[in-house]
This record gives structure tokens, C-alpha cells and sequence, in this order.
């Protein structure tokens, strides 16, 4: 009995220490992540400079938002970021995966070399795009002369240079990729013996068996990679072209840099944030809506 | 037309393998090459005269030595404080009774998905009011987190996976948690505490965008942003621009290599995913 009485107590302090473990953790995110955020929400609806306090101004800072030209540059410079890069880069994700996913020799290397893009630090990554998309010294025109095509100018035409974001961001789905490659190895071996018993070609099982079951993955991948990829933006731009020419590859993250630490708006900045992402809430939703509607909302 | 299929799936295996390293052999090329030379006329696959003082140049004309030296002591920092938050996060709520322990997993996928650009502003201010703004705690603070939500889910996971009645073993032995974690815990993370190190390691060493908004004194600027200054003092000198880059990635890519026996090989991260 004795030994009951103190197996409790300790069992009662342990789990004391238990919840002073997870203190520090949350004490980071809160103070560095959670409060932040919410700071932000907040500013949208107010005027504030960073320095003065913040003085109330309701719907101003979105009305601001609207009739700005900038803000709308930046927001179809985004979207054409987003229908572009998202779906390419999900696509890539999921056909390498698909290839690479065998365990034949050699395969380790390959699954490698592709995620070894990933992991190159952004500036460096984007200095070795500055150089690869060069008309004059770069090796991307080269090789296109020696097709026999004559590259373009690259980083100082408007629709090129939009479009060179999106391409050297098809080069970084190594975390896409490595998910998709846990995704496929979640399907039972089972279901496709069996498949093949029955007789079903394997552009049939990918359809019946592959796609549906590894769907949840997609879906996943695809709402994460909204808001990094868009996040992702923001070191090329400002290497490769700092938002030029005329705007071109000025995506929402540079221009809220701009409105926040080169201009103090931070109300105007937070209330851009909060509409990008409300849009992209809002897609998101159209998504789920259109897939969950198809499917039947059961398998999520 | 099985050995076919075969032979077509390898070759296409190395066709990816070359489209994905290739351009990195080419910076490797590009960074030896003679400065000032006129531009090629090809695709250059290998220096036949490699000037390797270019390396010693970018120490010269900026001051790159200092620039690493804040980056590596911003990565000794953060990487061991990011190990030790994460873990004990992640052992904490793995310990934790289920109520508290689904909602501390909920709080940390919610942690998860708030966009970087949302906390720009007001880690700003907080690290203005802490008196750390243009300082290497600034960038090393997010440390304080886990750095990211994912690794005290990653530890979470880990520490789930083994069995529970070791842990209450031991504390009927009357071991404190601090104890079980670090003696009983932490030893059967090994793969885990890999991974969260060069993962965290390759996101401080890269990070260009906290410098960018926090650090305006030159004598705290990191890699990251020495290669920008490079880059801004002469936008064409390839060679340079190039030999910078290498230097910037050739420890990422050294890490990424002790990585990928962990997350491309085998099972280990599906492993983590079967269970929670």
C-alpha cells in the first residue's frame, strides 16, 4: 500500500516534468509564431507604421488593396505563379515517383540526384539560375542553339522572365517527391497482384488502384505547396530580377516586403496577406469542394 | 520485352539523373574558369586550364571569412537548441495523457501550415522590443520553436513507436522524465536526431530571408547574403558569382549525403508515417 502511495506521487510528479517539457516549445511558438500571426490580422484593420501606435482604420487598408495597381500586378503575377508552377510541379513530383520508386539497382542514386536540387541553398540556387538563363554566357541558350533555336532574352523580357520563376521552381520538388514515393509504398503490393490476376493492364491499375488511394497524398501536396511555393517566390525574384521588368516577377511576398519594410505600411502589408490567403482559402476550398463532390466526402 | 522494359526504365532513370546533376557540374566548371575570358561558345564540360585562386578571390574582394564565420556560429546554435526543444517537445507530448497529448498534435500541424510571410512582420517588432533585432539571435531564435513543427512531430512519432512500458518501467524505478528522455528516449532516436540535424542545419546555413529583415550591420551578414553583396559588386563576373555558390552549397550538399540514407533508402520515413 505503502508503495502505491508513492508510485502515485511520483507518477503525479512525472507528469509535472512531462508538461515542462513541451513549455519551451511552446512558449517559442507562441511568442514567434502564433502571437505574430495574429498580430497581423489584426494590423490589416489598422493604420500602423512600426513605430507609432496603430490607429484603428476598419476596411481601409483593403479598400487601399483594391485600387492599387501594384497590389494587382502583384496578384496576377501570383496567380499565373500558382496555376502554373502548383500543377507542374505535383505532376513532376508524382511521375518521378512513379519511375524511381523501384528497387532495382542503381535507383537509390537517381531518387537522390533528384532531391539534390532541393537542398541547395535558395541564393545559391538562384545565382546558378542567373547564370544558367544568361543569353550570352548561359548554357541554357547554348544548348538550345545547338537544337538549332535561338533562346530568348530571358530575365529582361516581362512574359520569360515571369515564366523562368516558375521553371527553376520545377527543379525543387524533392519534398513532394519523397512524400509521393511514402504515398506509393502505403498501397499494398496485394492490390496490384491481384489486379493482374484479373488481367488489367498497368496503365489500368494506375488508374483503378495508384490514383485513388495515393489522392489524399495529391490533394495534401497540392494545398502545402500553395502557400510555400508562393512563399518560394520571394528569394528569386529578389536575386534574379528584384520584381522587374515592369513588375513582371513581382509576386505577393516581394511586394508585401516592399510595402512593410521599405515603406513601414505595415497595415497595408498585413492586409495583403490576409486577402492572398483568403484567396488561396478560398481555392483551396474549391478543391476539396470539387474532388469531395466527385468522390464522396467519406475518404478524408 | 521484359529485358526492354527493363533496359528503358534504366536508361530513363539516368536520363533524370543527368537533367537534375548536370547544371551542377556546370557551376563546378563555370566557377574554375578564367576571369574576364570572352563568353563561350558551347556548353563548357571541363576546365582545361581551372583557376582556383577564383576561391580565394571572392575571400578577398568581400569580406567572406566574416560571412561564414556568422553563419556557422548561427548553425552551431540553432541545430543543437532546435535538438533539444524538438526533442523534448516531441517526448513530451508522446508521454502526455490523450487528451492533451491529440490537441498538442493538432497545435503543432495548425503551427505547421501558417505561412512564413505571415509572421515577417511582427517577429520584426518582437525581436525590436526583445532589443535582438540586428543580432545572430535574431536569426538563431526561431530555434526556440523546434524551428519547425514537423521535427517535434518527427521526434513525436519516434518516441510513439517505442514501446510504452519501458518508459513506465523506469519510472517506477523512480527515474525523473529528464532522465528517461536522455538515457532511454533520445538513444532510440538515433535516426531521427540525424535527420532533424541536417535538415535543421540546411535551413539555418541557407536562410536568406531572416537576414534580409533582421541584420543591417555588415559585420553580421551571413553566407546567404555575402553571396548577394558578390552578386550586387558585379552582376556578370561569372567565374566568381559561381565559386561562390559552391561554397555556399558544397556543406549541403556533404550533409545531404548522411540525409538521404534516411529518407530515400528503405522504409525509415513510410515507417514514421504507419504509425501514430
Amino acid at each position: 500500500m505503502n508503495n502505491g502511495i508513492i508510485s502515485r506521487l511520483s507518477l503525479r510528479r512525472y507528469h509535472v516534468q512531462i508538461w515542462l517539457f513541451v513549455v519551451p516549445f511552446l512558449l517559442g511558438a507562441m511568442v514567434l509564431t502564433i502571437l505574430p500571426a495574429l498580430a497581423t490580422v489584426a494590423v490589416a484593420f489598422t493604420n500602423y507604421n512600426a513605430v507609432a501606435a496603430p490607429t484603428w482604420a476598419g476596411m481601409d487598408n483593403f479598400m487601399r488593396l483594391l485600387s492599387s495597381v501594384y497590389v494587382r500586378i502583384s496578384l496576377r503575377n501570383t496567380i499565373y505563379f500558382l496555376a502554373l508552377a502548383v500543377p507542374l510541379r505535383l505532376l513532376g513530383a508524382l511521375l518521378l515517383a512513379l519511375l524511381l520508386q523501384s528497387e532495382r539497382r542503381g535507383f537509390g542514386l537517381h531518387r537522390a540526384a533528384v532531391y539534390l536540387p532541393t537542398v541547395i541553398p535558395e541564393v545559391a540556387y538562384a545565382l546558378i539560375w542567373l547564370w544558367i538563363l544568361n543569353p550570352v554566357y548561359g548554357p541554357l541558350n547554348m544548348l538550345l542553339a545547338g537544337l538549332g533555336v535561338q533562346g530568348p532574352a530571358w530575365l529582361t523580357e516581362p512574359g520569360t522572365a515571369r515564366f523562368s520563376i516558375v521553371l527553376l521552381s520545377l527543379f525543387t520538388i524533392g519534398e513532394g517527391f519523397v512524400i509521393l514515393l511514402t504515398g506509393l509504398r502505403t498501397i499494398p503490393r496485394s492490390y496490384y497482384e491481384a489486379a493482374r490476376v484479373d488481367g488489367a493492364t498497368a496503365w489500368q491499375s494506375f488508374w483503378r488502384i495508384t490514383l485513388p488511394l495515393i489522392l489524399p497524398w495529391l490533394l495534401l501536396l497540392t494545398f502545402r505547396d500553395m502557400v510555400i511555393s508562393l512563399q518560394n517566390t520571394f528569394t528569386p525574384s529578389f536575386v534574379l530580377t528584384y520584381g522587374g521588368p515592369y513588375y513582371a516577377t513581382t509576386f505577393v511576398p516581394l511586394l508585401l516586403y516592399e510595402l512593410a519594410f521599405d515603406f513601414f505600411d505595415f497595415g497595408m502589408a498585413a492586409a495583403l496577406l490576409l486577402f492572398t490567403y483568403l484567396v488561396i482559402g478560398l481555392i483551396i476550398m474549391g478543391i476539396l469542394n470539387l474532388v469531395g463532390s466527385e468522390r464522396g466526402a467519406d475518404d478524408f | 520485352m521484359k529485358k526492354l522494359k527493363s533496359m528503358i526504365h534504366h536508361s530513363l532513370g539516368w536520363v533524370l539523373t543527368a537533367v537534375f546533376l548536370l547544371p551542377l557540374l556546370w557551376v563546378l566548371v563555370a566557377s574554375l574558369r578564367q576571369v574576364g575570358l570572352p563568353p563561350p561558345t558551347t556548353v563548357e564540360w571541363y576546365q582545361p586550364d581551372p583557376q582556383w585562386q577564383n576561391y580565394q578571390t571572392i575571400f578577398e574582394r568581400v569580406p567572406m571569412t566574416r560571412y561564414l564565420q556568422n553563419s556557422l556560429v548561427v548553425v552551431a546554435t540553432a541545430v543543437p537548441l532546435t535538438l533539444i526543444i524538438a526533442s523534448m517537445a516531441g517526448f513530451g507530448i508522446s508521454q502526455l495523457p490523450v487528451r492533451p497529448r491529440r490537441q498538442l498534435v493538432y497545435v503543432s500541424i495548425a503551427l505547421l501550415i501558417v505561412p512564413a510571410a505571415a509572421v515577417w512582420l511582427f517577429r520584426f517588432q518582437i525581436l525590436r522590443w526583445m532589443g535582438l533585432l540586428d543580432s545572430l539571435w535574431a536569426l538563431i531564435l526561431p530555434a526556440f520553436t523546434g524551428s519547425n513543427a514537423l521535427f517535434v512531430l518527427l521526434f513525436y512519432w519516434t518516441f510513439r513507436r517505442i514501446p510504452g512500458e519501458m518508459f513506465e518501467a523506469a519510472q517506477l524505478d523512480g527515474a525523473t522524465a529528464v532522465t528517461i528522455w536522455w538515457r532511454l528516449a533520445l538513444p532510440l532516436a538515433r535516426p531521427t536526431i540525424v535527420g532533424v540535424t541536417v535538415l535543421t542545419f540546411v535551413m539555418y546555413w541557407s536562410d536568406f530571408i531572416s537576414p534580409i529583415l533582421y541584420i543591417f550591420s555588415p559585420r553580421y551578414y551571413t553566407l546567404a547574403v555575402g553571396l548577394q553583396i558578390l552578386n550586387q559588386l558585379d552582376r556578370t563576373n561569372w567565374p566568381l558569382l559561381m565559386a561562390g555558390a559552391v561554397v555556399m552549397t558544397a556543406p549541403v550538399i556533404l550533409m545531404f549525403f548522411i540525409l538521404q540514407r534516411f529518407f530515400l533508402h528503405d522504409l525509415s520515413l513510410s515507417n514514421l508515417f504507419e504509425k501514430n
